[in-house]
């Protein structure tokens, strides 16, 4: 029985464990944050404890970073749409780039407008939105999926992005309250129309209060469920909370390169397990 | 310029690259930092501070519009681009209802170019499921280089692997006769030269000091055009690198994109290690 039924409008408190179990294989699971900044750490890492984490995810960034390559190392993911995965300073995502160039995982291309205007598709509630972006390039060939249309009033072709929506998106939080209004910063990333296209909204964050009543990013009634999490973003970054954790994202690479996947990430677990 | 200015100061390749691409920032200029490149930001920086005080920056991190500046820096970036920004809106705002009208001027690294200037960051190989070398991926490549007028790009590691008679994969638009809008780059920097699109080929026009034609041709993957008037680069002036060194980026962060390997790691590390973050 999912933890869900014990939740209301009025509290939505989970603990992470429970989050962590609202993820169902064959799933698209969506992180929130930007590149090394504000991204769902603490959650991956729960999702891994799990006695059977889910397999065959697709997972929907719109860039993904560290967590995503965690999630990819230990075989979660059958394919990924994202318009960048890499470790920016820190170079190439390890694990989805050996994957990806081995054919272990399927690369769905997106870019930038494709996720934006597909997002803005579902929001819209329409099958699509058009956009002056791909053409002319090799996108549209690698994305077959992808049509064009005619602009009717200029006779213009256009390429038609379709919807984009996810079963669950995770989101961190600088703060929250019960009810699940949440405060992110600045560095939004895509998290607030994210968490208008997902199916389940949760919201993990660094401090949980009772109400909160001013500049709030993502308001009650998108979120499913609120998890408390302090430092749940490291070592990406919370600004102005925490900055990146250099230090382990080189820890991290150096263990890759390595080949000692498997040691680092039993270590990160055993590091935080409740 | 006088010859006391033109003397030569003591420069890096590094530093040379940020002042090329300083030297094509205008005064008023809206300027797009990407993902991951130092070297783009310290030219804006230094544009900023010497010919172009009213540049204003918008960045990939943080999706700010941002006026004023702070030194370069890895773990704590966002002290400058969410710190310091006017405005901000998230991403899917700035890509559907910004980039394709306001056509800011942005430097792009391809991981292979064209002598059309067409370029990639897809993957290396040309079997899609299975490459020699996935790239991270495209960010917003294929979509501002179809309509903007505002394309450069810059390779700081300039080698036949990048520099190719033809690409495994298109996902940046140059001067192509697909084309409907924009147009293709305007210029390329790269750690050896700086060239333009003459008639739609790329052409060498500048060449770095120490480097020659034929260094460069030997690390070209097709024949180079080379403009008539070729010269030399002309060479960071000593405010140019003064600014670089002590003022705008003090800790080295361009040099990530210049350095290589063991080098490149233990640079990193230092940098982290001076920022405060390496435990």
């Amino acid at each position: 029985m999912s933890a869900l039924s014990r939740l209301s409008p009025a509290d939505k408190r989970l603990s992470l464990a429970e989050a962590a179990a609202l993820v169902q294989p064959g799933q698209t699971l969506a992180l929130g944050g930007n590149m090394l900044y504000r991204r769902p750490v603490a959650f991956v890492r729960e999702l891994l404890r799990r006695p059977q984490p889910p397999t065959d995810l697709t997972l929907l960034c719109f860039t993904a970073g560290y967590e995503s390559d965690l999630l990819v190392g230990a075989g979660c993911v059958r394919q990924t749409r994202t318009c960048y995965f890499g470790l920016e300073a820190f170079g190439l995502a390890p694990m989805f780039t050996a994957a990806a160039s081995a054919g272990q995982l399927r690369v769905i291309e997106e870019t930038e407008a494709s996720l934006a205007f597909g997002i803005r598709a579902k929001l819209a509630g329409v099958g699509f939105m058009p956009s002056s972006a791909w053409l002319g390039t090799d996108l549209l060939a690698l994305r077959p999926d992808v049509q064009t249309i005619r602009d009717p009033y200029s006779g213009e072709t256009l390429v038609a992005f379709p919807a984009v929506s996810c079963d669950v998106a995770v989101i961190h939080a600088l703060v929250a309250d019960q009810r699940g209004n949440a405060r992110l910063n600045k560095n939004l990333g895509i998290d607030p129309e994210l968490a208008g296209v997902a199916e389940r909204v949760i919201v993990t964050a660094e401090e949980i209060v009772e109400r909160l009543t001013s500049d709030v990013d993502l308001p009650g009634p998108l979120v499913t469920a609120v998890t408390l999490a302090p430092r749940g973003a490291w070592p990406s970054s919370a600004y102005p909370l925490y900055p990146v954790g250099g230090g382990e994202l080189l820890r991290y690479v150096e263990a890759c390169a390595d080949g000692d996947f498997a040691g680092y990430l039993a270590g990160v677990l055993e590091q935080g397990a409740g | 310029m006088s010859l006391q200015a033109r003397s030569v100061v003591s420069h890096t390749l590094d530093e040379l690259i940020a002042v090329c691409i300083a030297r094509q920032v205008e005064d008023g200029d809206l300027l797009a930092q990407g993902l991951a490149t130092p070297l783009v930001a310290a030219g804006y920086i230094l544009a900023q501070r010497t010919h172009a005080p009213n540049a204003f920056f918008a960045s990939a991190i943080g999706q700010g519009m941002v006026q004023d500046w702070a030194p370069l820096g890895v773990a704590r970036a966002e002290e400058l681009w969410s710190g310091k920004a006017l405005a901000h809106a998230s991403f899917v705002t700035l890509a559907c209802d910004a980039l394709p009208t306001l056509a800011p001027k942005e430097f792009f690294r391809p991981g292979q170019v064209d002598p059309a200037g067409n370029f990639n960051n897809i993957a290396i190989g040309e079997d899609h499921a299975h490459p020699r070398l996935r790239l991270p991926g495209t960010g917003g490549i294929p979509d501002v280089t179809v309509y903007s007028p505002g394309v450069y790009l810059y390779v700081p590691r300039h080698s036949r692997a990048i520099f190719v008679p033809r690409l495994d994969w298109r996902s940046g638009l140059g001067h192509s006769s697909a084309r409907r809008a924009g147009a293709g780059p305007r210029i390329l920097v790269s750690d050896l030269g700086v060239f333009d699109w003459a008639e739609g080929t790329m052409r060498l026009v500048t060449v770095h000091p120490g480097a020659t034609v034929e260094r460069i041709q030997a690390r070209t993957g097709f024949p180079l055009t080379v403009a008539p008037d070729l010269h030399e680069t002309p060479p960071p002036t000593a405010e140019e690198v003064r600014l670089l060194r002590e003022e705008i980026d003090p800790l080295g962060v361009r040099r990530l994109e210049t350095l290589a390997g063991t080098a490149r790691r233990d640079h990193l590390r230092d940098i982290l290690r001076r920022e405060g973050v390496l435990d």
